[in-house]
């Protein structure tokens, strides 16, 4: 008794330690001054401001493009990738990991400025701003889709359903992506959750490579921190409100399966 | 002409010869069981004949169809693998149905067959259950069902029991063997279990590091093993040496180089039995004994040489250890090996 207490104690604290800051955020962008103990001047001025703000919503709809996009095709490869090792040369994936692991010591700064030098006067599309910001974004991400994904497949034990469908009259590319693809969904959105936050978040790469031709709401936001506290605020709660409805949506895809399967037994 | 043929087959894994000038002939509608140790080579040789590894030289024929080359799908077997491998997103009925849907069969006759799949191996009212909410023989009966409801040439069963319990596993060995008699089926069991392929098979064919060494039907391969891995892989025999027999039986020596005695072939006794011709009888000393549920197994010792002997549980009476006793044994049980 005395330690499921102490437990959710300990629960509480953490909720008010991650919740608090957000909170005070959000107190500060409904009030017009700030400068004593309490807050004056009710107002949803500033919400009105920003999200009629058009600058603001093309960088939110920026923002989530190049979250998800790199996710998708950084997806797509690994899966393809990891069909031949899993089924025709398991030998390969200490050489696809290491590959695969080059990313994590490369800092952004030097991703960005190394793939901005190299690549802008490329011929298009590789020249193109969202071109490069989205495959720069794929490299970033890289080393988590294919981690997660392999220790997904590896849980499963993807072989041996390979083996039992093709044993049932399918070929091994139909048994990888129609049934031990769907094995791994929950890994698949994890994976999801962890790239498109981590791109969701990054100010350094888009700033370096997408510039003044490529805005995300982490642009737009570092330009409202110098005019006015209340707006910079504001984006920081709708930009949090759209990390966690994006987040929920994957959550309820998740559970989804596992739901069905508890309510049918 | 044999219905199953596997003709000279060779296997290496890099330098390790796991599958040695490998022969067999399985004839239509047999259950056949390869029995043998751990690594001997029986699941690749049942793999080789599946398709889902290729052979290093040698010829496989299903039906008269030489199926060395071909892909899994092309050969028309079904199997049931250790581990179940069902599909777990999809439920009882998907997994039935995933073979005949790959068939490409109407909706109606998938749904007849997965139904008729579904009875056979007594599943009724767990169609939409999961993999993950089906016990451990419930899984095996539902990879059961799914690999013969497309009616396969071959039923290949890769040690399908091993992660039951022993209770349940013996009724799912009557529920399999039934199956198969009722469809059928020319079926291949892969068994590490002695008693299991005694239970099961028509022929049991005994694998030893790559190469058959005894053929025959259960009855045949226990009551005369061919080789000392036959005698005590199958049935527990006493082996020992042709100058032990000697020592023991008071007889001249022989040619042979090892005698191979069945436990149970031995009777024990207080007083002498009366003297039989074509009987050995000697003098031993209880060493100690082991219960194995109904049968009580006896350690003696004759002349320094030390002898099982299993005796029925029938009665209250045991011997005591370092009891004097008697052993009598008729000769043909004394196998020359």
């Amino acid at each position: 008794m005395k330690k499921s207490a102490s437990s959710k104690i300990i629960i509480v604290l953490i909720c008010l330690y991650l919740v608090l800051p957000l909170i005070l955020t959000f107190l500060y962008s409904i009030f017009t001054e700030w400068n004593e103990v309490l807050p004056k001047g009710l107002t949803l001025r500033y919400y009105k401001d920003i999200l009629l703000d058009g600058n603001f919503l093309i960088s939110v709809i920026h923002t989530i493009i190049v979250s998800i996009v790199p996710f998708i095709i950084c997806t797509t490869v690994v899966l393809l990738a990891l069909y031949v090792i899993v089924v025709y040369h398991p030998e390969w994936d200490k050489y696809t990991q290491m590959l695969c692991n080059i990313p994590y010591a490369i800092q952004g700064v030097i991703l960005a400025i190394s793939i901005l030098s190299l690549y802008v006067n490329a011929p298009q599309p590789f020249s193109n701003r969202f071109v490069m910001v989205v495959l720069t974004y794929c490299i970033v991400i890289l080393p988590y889709i294919y981690r997660g994904l392999k220790n997904s497949l590896d849980t499963i034990n993807a072989n041996r359903l390979i083996e039992a469908a093709q044993m049932l009259g399918a070929n091994k590319f139909y048994a990888f992506f129609a049934v031990v693809v769907p094995n791994i969904l929950s890994g698949i959105t994890i994976v999801a959750m962890l790239s498109i936050s981590m791109v969701f978040g990054d100010f350094v790469i888009v700033n370096i490579i997408g510039g003044s031709y490529f805005q995300t709401t982490q642009m737009y936001l570092y330009k409202k921190l110098f005019q006015s506290g209340q707006a910079s605020s504001v984006v920081i709660v709708v930009m949090f409100g759209i990390a966690l409805f994006m987040s929920a949506i994957m959550n309820s895809l998740k559970n989804k399966g596992r739901q069905n399967r508890k309510e049918t037994n | 002409m044999a219905y199953i043929s596997f003709e000279n087959i060779n296997k290496y894994y890099g330098e390790n010869h796991v599958l040695i000038d490998v022969n067999l002939e399985i004839e239509q509608g047999q259950l056949v069981t390869l029995l043998g140790p751990s690594g001997c080579g029986k699941s690749t040789l049942l793999r080789c004949l599946s398709g889902l590894e290729s052979i290093t030289g040698g010829k496989i024929t299903i039906d008269g169809v030489d199926v060395t080359n071909t892909d899994p799908k092309e050969r028309k077997v079904g199997m049931v693998f250790q581990q179940y491998s069902l599909f777990p997103n999809m439920t009882v009925t998907e997994n039935i149905a995933f073979g005949l849907k790959m068939k490409k069969m109407s909706k109606s006759d998938i749904e007849i067959k997965v139904l008729e799949a579904i009875e056979m191996v007594d599943l009724l009212g767990k169609e939409k259950a999961y993999p993950a909410n089906l016990s451990g023989g419930q899984q095996q009966r539902v990879a059961l069902a799914r690999a013969i409801v497309t009616r396969p040439k071959v039923l290949l069963l890769d040690e399908p029991l091993s992660a039951i319990d022993a209770k349940l596993r013996k009724a799912l060995q009557l529920s399999i063997k039934q199956i198969q008699r009722e469809l059928g089926i020319t079926s291949i069991f892969v068994t590490h279990d002695q008693d299991e392929a005694m239970i099961m098979s028509d022929v049991i064919h005994l694998f030893n590091n790559g190469v058959i060494e005894q053929s025959g039907s259960p009855s045949n391969v226990y009551t005369n093993p061919k080789t000392k891995f036959a005698a005590e892989f199958i049935g527990h025999y006493n082996i020992i040496s042709s100058e032990q027999f000697h020592r023991i039986t008071g007889t001249a020596n022989s040619v042979f180089e090892n005698v191979a005695i069945r436990p149970e072939a031995m009777e024990i006794s207080l007083t002498p039995l009366e003297e039989k011709e074509n009987f050995y009888q000697f003098h031993a000393v209880v060493v100690n004994h082991l219960s194995h549920g109904n049968v009580l197994r006896y350690n003696v010792e004759v002349n320094k040489v030390q002898l099982q002997v299993d005796v029925l549980f029938r009665s209250f009476y045991l011997y005591e250890n370092g009891q004097h006793v008697y052993i009598s044994v008729e000769n043909r049980n004394c196998l020359a090996i």
